[in-house]
């Protein structure tokens, strides 16, 4: 008796309860940007009606012309800017965590388990604290208004996690192969350009979309050390939408969908590597 | 046409340094890059603020810059805010997390399940973790909005309230609606965490147990949790301090208002330097802030090793 109940138990958790709770869990998780991707699609009257309506009736894409060609909100500019930003960052970081990633996955010195903790620490830095003195000191350097202190401040939680990720990467790939590239005659950097490099490559997209991704959601690095509408970043070209004068849902809604897309659609490629990054140093096996 | 008599005379000869040696300077040459970057954007940085706490510094009273000692620890002890955005800090992290916790390990158990388009509800479920911050705040910002908000028009509807609540203005409601749009966003963080984790249990175990006839409850308590025990410790070790830092979604939804309800030691710290330009209490602030960063980190280093041991 004991036992059909147990099974009745089973086959409830295995099929509705299954099912009921998939459900839930997607909704809560995809209600708040379906929403918002109603209300971008919303002429001015309908996107202010009492009562609340749900669905478009009229479906038009006036708001996202709206929000991309605003003189006042220019959200091509910010658009443009973040792809610079986050471009080069991107390429920064990459070449950086590379080499260094190697050379703490290959060599065996003095300080390098220090060295470890010391970038799995600096990952968990709050970036609130280094915007005083970030600020003080790229005024000095008058670098403010520039594109070069958003990329170098973005390094701070860029690189980091960035090296700990190719860290791990490089450790799985077996040194057989660039030994004998370098007995053959390879230099060293060779070894690592031509032999290792092509194996970790999987690695070190993953490594370039990740940095790419997180520089795209830094806010306040971005508002803090531009003044200059022009010099604004997506997120904090929303920021600076909101606050211009009572807020506009219908184009500030469309640029909420239009700077979700391409991090979305990235993170679907990254998505296995970057689970097995965060993951790595936790889970065993 | 005298390089190359050159070249093969310095590799016959005995290198100068031993080939261990060489391939040492190359590992530290391949370091630099990495160090500098490290240097001049934390480092130095950290050097500064601690420097600036000990300075009157607001930066549009350039006249009064002069060294102060620790009057700013001073104000900042004597400061009621900053007491308070303590005790906020701490709802906001525990609040936070717990839930996010709680929701998360069901949401890993449910998408371990083998079904149909597993894959496709992985990745969308994922989708609140990855978005900016930004983007997070005004969508909850738009949802939780008096007139025109979803959230009221769903409540009202559904009979469990009367009037329409300005959710985001209201000192009793704006902590519990930010802590809940950041729960939201954490799900998906403990989700592939706690996956990953189910994932690695082999299982042999969960059959042989269904052999011995453990039930579904007996198999979860004395299979799955003792087994996640170590990812479930990290996980929650880095999203409390990670949390404890995160000022951005409170900074775009309430700015810490109303009347300090929602403030937290980051946002306000980010408050005194980005309005204010008060970089001398920001220092502090920021020095404080390390300080609590600092201690986790270290608590969170001895946790993860005695995991080690035990796993």
């Amino acid at each position: 008796m004991r036992r059909t109940t147990a099974n009745r138990a089973e086959r409830l958790l295995r099929g509705p309860i299954l099912w009921a709770g998939l459900a839930g869990l997607t909704a809560f998780a995809l209600g708040p940007f379906i929403w918002m991707l109603l209300t971008s699609l919303k002429d001015h009257q309908e996107l202010y009606a009492t009562p609340l309506q749900y669905l478009p009736r009229h479906v038009t894409f006036e708001n996202y012309v709206d929000a991309w060609t605003s003189p006042v909100t220019p959200f091509s500019r910010f658009f443009l800017n973040s792809l610079w930003v986050c471009s080069v960052t991107m390429v920064a970081t990459t070449a950086v965590s590379v080499l260094a990633g190697y050379a703490i996955a290959r060599f065996r010195f003095a300080g390098r388990d220090t060295l470890l903790l010391i970038f799995l620490a600096t990952q968990m830095f709050p970036s609130v604290l280094l915007i005083a003195p970030l600020l003080t000191q790229w005024r000095a350097f008058d670098l403010i208004d520039t594109y070069q202190a958003l990329i170098y401040s973005n390094f701070s939680f860029t690189v980091p996690f960035t090296v700990w990720m190719m860290v791990g990467y490089f450790s799985s790939i077996p040194r057989d192969l660039e030994e004998s590239a370098m007995i053959d005659g390879c230099s060293q950097f060779g070894a690592l350009c031509r032999v290792v490099l092509p194996l970790a490559a999987p690695g070190v997209a993953a490594t370039a979309i990740f940095a790419f991704v997180v520089s795209w959601s830094e806010l306040l690095f971005a508002i803090s050390f531009t003044t200059q509408t022009d010099m604004r970043t997506l997120s904090a070209g929303l920021l600076y939408m909101v606050g211009q004068y009572e807020v506009q849902w219908g184009p500030l809604s469309a640029g909420v969908i239009m700077s979700t897309v391409p991090v979305a659609v990235l993170f679907t490629f990254l998505q296995r590597h970057l689970i097995h990054g965060l993951t790595a140093g936790a889970v065993k096996g | 046409m005298t390089a190359t008599p050159a070249t093969i005379n310095g590799r016959l000869a005995r290198p100068l340094l031993s080939w261990r040696m060489r391939m040492l300077l190359v590992g530290y040459a391949y370091l630099v890059p990495a160090a500098l970057c490290l240097l001049a954007t934390v480092v130095v940085p950290i050097v500064l603020a601690i420097k600036m706490s000990l300075y009157a510094d607001v930066l549009y009273k350039p006249q009064d810059y002069r060294f102060i000692g620790l009057a700013n620890y001073l104000r900042l002890a004597r400061d009621p805010v900053f007491w308070l955005t303590l005790w906020n800090s701490v709802v906001w992290v525990f609040g936070s997390v717990i839930f996010q916790f709680i929701l998360g390990f069901a949401a890993a158990l449910l998408l371990h399940q083998s079904f149909r388009g597993r894959g496709l509800l992985r990745t969308l479920n994922l989708l609140p973790w990855i978005i900016p911050g930004v983007v997070v705040g005004l969508i909850w910002e738009w949802l939780y909005q008096p007139n025109y908000g979803l959230i009221n028009d769903l409540l009202v509807k559904a009979g469990l309230m009367h009037d329409r609540v300005a959710w985001l203005s209201s000192p009793d409601l704006a902590m519990p609606a930010v802590v809940f749009t950041n729960v939201w966003r954490g799900i998906p963080f403990f989700a592939i965490m706690l996956l990953a984790g189910l994932q690695s249990i082999p299982t042999e175990l969960y059959d042989a147990a269904r052999v011995d006839g453990a039930g579904v409850l007996a198999r979860f308590w004395h299979i799955t949790v003792p087994l996640l025990r170590p990812i479930i410790v990290v996980a929650t070790a880095t999203r409390i301090i990670w949390t404890f830092n995160y000022a951005d979604l409170i900074f775009v939804m309430t700015s810490g208002g109303p009347a300090n309800a929602t403030q937290i030691t980051s946002t306000y710290t980010l408050l005194q330097a980005y309005s204010n330009l008060d970089f001398g209490y920001a220092g502090a602030l920021s020095v404080v802030l390390l300080l609590v960063m600092l201690i986790f980190t270290a608590f969170y280093l001895r946790v993860t090793r005695g995991v080690d041991e035990v796993g």
